[in-house]
């Protein structure tokens, strides 16, 4: 017994325990405890810019305009019981609306708060020549901001979560609801 | 060579009798300092030890540095500690060498892990010292990693029977959050808290969730703009009347009270029966335990079957019951309780429990390889199998390592403060019916949350009085 427990054990201690680092390209999926990911932020991204760009609501709303529309990008309320930064997404969705250039972005609360701060004190302590101007900033057509909600069932170490990203386009004169996307990510998750 | 060989094992057999003290008799000067409040001789006596950053004790030995310096308000420097301690926990790889080698010795040979809820402690200390610095960015860091190594700790286990969930972690996350006026996440933080007091806490800890929680919970759905769920838990709370407010700033009040549990060591005698078959069970009559293990060769089972009785040393808790019954703070006429958040005593002695069919049988495939090793060098050498047989008495010992000057039980309280300068009584529950009052001030800006952490460090075990 004792010969063949120490020619296991001995077995066990060689097996290498050493950490491992490969890199992979961004985009592959790799699914490890089935929560919301970078993969679920890239395709909801992916997802709402593609509705985005080819509703006719949108298109005929930027015609009627005769310019490009400008929009602010609001809050994105998380309803379900994750911890998920909507920023990854949402950025995602910036970079490429202002790449399109289908809209003009204006800074949200977050940053415009920095730069009017920033204005006030150019006032005081810049050169007069290069202070900016109160009072120039570009207003805001329409508003995006949304929620994501999911719903789980779980039962015997099983679990289906359905995470719904819902988000809106609305115009923030009128209040009309210009753009309504949603996208689902439904995930069975075995334990 | 015959000669030397029963040197150097009795050699070797002292050496390993000193790690065969329990872990709290070997920090022993320490633990006296540090229960009786002397923090700057407790450290002193700590880092006398530093040889132990390297060592087998490394995670005790940075978590305990980090502790004390926390309690002595030296926020930066215990964060450092804190820091390697995060790192010691993410690097972690068992050492198969030193595992193998426990098993003819015993497991305080071994690196020590830490303990699931030790290694949440350990962010927890964290965020509190950059919360206390006003360092608040690095204060969310830690409560991301904190929600990531919640995560690690619901996959590890499955059943709804283990520490699998910390409602009060989840809590403290909606503490920092509300306090960065992260409503939505706070809301979040507190909601799961909620569901864990409930379904988790109650059942495995006999812990309700805090009133504060349910208000806190109330204000977050209502400042997010969640007014459907803010109806739902008013009315799951029977708190119809509730409305929020927003005070000029706030408290948050930390109160540790007590010590956690001490592991300390407890033999069980097991009886050897073979039965048919490949079999050999350890039996313990009057405990009722019963362990299979299966051999091969004949002459093993016979060889362990010849020796009646194994005595095999295990684990558990002694809990150091707290010396205070209860505190409350007192601002502006208003009494404000301490709730109780965060039972550490009753996780640390459930985890063990839970996982005591494990010890066993360590335990016992320890003995037998022990015995079984002892009576194959009885065989060649009837001196050297002695030998080892004392060798392996002298070192069967239990792990009895934990983080011990963790706090026996957290509560909280929050307080809505005045901007500018605030009065704060802090009065604690002596056991006679006697009161002991603190007295705090705090200046507080607008908006702003302020922490504060009491450590109470007396427990009913301790001659000694003390609190910070």
């Amino acid at each position: 017994m004792l010969s063949r427990t120490l020619l296991l054990f001995t077995s066990i201690a060689l097996v290498s325990c050493a950490r491992t680092v490969t890199r992979v390209s961004p985009d592959t999926q790799i699914d490890l405890s089935g929560r919301w990911n970078d993969t679920d932020s890239r395709r909801v991204a992916d997802q709402m810019i593609y509705d985005l760009f080819n509703s006719s609501d949108f298109k005929e709303y930027a015609r009627a305009l005769n310019r490009k529309p400008v929009i602010i990008v609001g809050n994105i309320l998380n309803r379900t019981s994750e911890h998920i930064d909507a920023d990854n997404y949402i950025r995602r969705l910036e970079v490429v609306i202002h790449n399109s250039k289908v809209a003009d972005l204006v800074e949200s609360s977050e940053f415009r708060d920095a730069l009017r701060r920033e204005r006030a004190e150019q006032q005081d302590f810049a050169d007069p020549a290069t202070v900016k101007q109160f009072g120039k900033e570009l207003g805001a057509d329409l508003m995006l901001f949304g929620e994501m909600t999911s719903e789980i069932d779980d039962y015997n170490n099983r679990r289906v979560v359905n995470y719904i990203t819902t988000l809106f386009l609305t115009d923030i004169e009128t209040n009309r609801r210009v753009w309504y996307g949603q996208h689902e990510i439904k995930k069975y998750i075995r334990n | 060579m015959a000669r030397i060989a029963p040197t150097l094992l009795m050699a070797g057999s002292l050496t390993l009798a000193s790690a065969c003290a329990t872990y709290y008799h070997t920090q022993a000067d320490f633990n006296r300092e540090f229960e009786r409040g002397d923090l700057n001789r407790a450290l002193e006596a700590l880092q006398r030890r530093d040889q132990h950053e390297h060592g087998r004790n490394k995670f005790l030995y940075l978590v305990n540095n980090g502790l004390v310096l926390s309690v002595m308000g030296k926020y930066r420097e215990s964060n450092e500690y804190f820091e390697k301690a995060y790192l010691f926990g993410e690097d972690y790889h068992k050492d198969y060498i030193n595992e193998v080698a426990s098993y003819w010795t015993n497991p305080m040979v071994t690196v020590y892990r830490g303990e699931d809820h030790e290694h949440l402690m350990v962010l927890y200390y964290k965020a509190l010292n950059f919360l206390k610095m006003e360092k608040y960015e690095q204060a969310l860091v830690e409560c991301r990693r904190l929600n990531i190594r919640l995560q690690e700790l619901s996959d590890k286990y499955k059943s709804p029977e283990k520490y699998r969930r910390d409602a009060f972690i989840h809590t403290l996350m909606g503490i920092i959050y509300q306090a960065m006026q992260d409503y939505n996440n706070a809301f979040i933080a507190y909601r799961n808290a909620f569901e864990i007091y409930e379904d988790d806490y109650a059942r495995l800890f006999s812990l309700r969730a805090p009133e504060q929680l349910q208000y806190d919970l109330l204000n977050t759905a209502w400042w997010t703009g969640l007014h459907q769920e803010y109806e739902y838990y008013k009315e799951r709370f029977g708190l119809e009347e509730y409305t929020p407010k927003r005070p000029e700033a706030e408290l948050v009040f930390f109160w540790h009270n007590g010590l956690s549990p001490v592991k300390e060591e407890w033999s069980i005698d097991f009886a050897i029966h073979t039965r048919q078959g490949k079999d050999v069970l350890f039996v313990n009559e009057a405990m009722g335990l019963n362990f299979a293990f299966t051999l091969d060769d004949d002459d093993d089972r016979s060889r362990l079957s010849g020796l009646s009785i194994y005595r095999v040393a295990f684990p558990r808790y002694r809990e150091r019951p707290v010396f205070y019954r209860g505190a409350h703070l007192q601002y502006e006429g208003q009494r404000y309780p301490l709730e109780t958040a965060e039972d550490l005593n009753r996780i640390a002695i459930h985890s063990l429990r839970e996982r005591m069919m494990l010890e066993f049988s360590k335990g016992l495939l320890r003995a037998a390889l022990k015995k079984a090793t002892e009576m194959s060098l009885r065989k060649e050498d009837v001196t050297l199998g002695a030998l080892i047989g004392v060798v392996n008495a002298i070192t069967e010992h239990a792990d009895t390592r934990n983080w011990q000057t963790l706090p026996h039980t957290i509560s909280y309280a929050r307080i809505p403060l005045r901007e500018g300068d605030n009065e704060v009584d802090f009065v604690l529950y002596e056991p006679a019916g006697g009161e002991y009052r603190h007295h705090f001030k705090y200046r507080a800006t607008r908006n702003q949350t302020l922490f504060h952490t009491f450590s109470s460090l007396e427990s009913m075990d301790s001659p000694y009085r003390s609190a910070w």
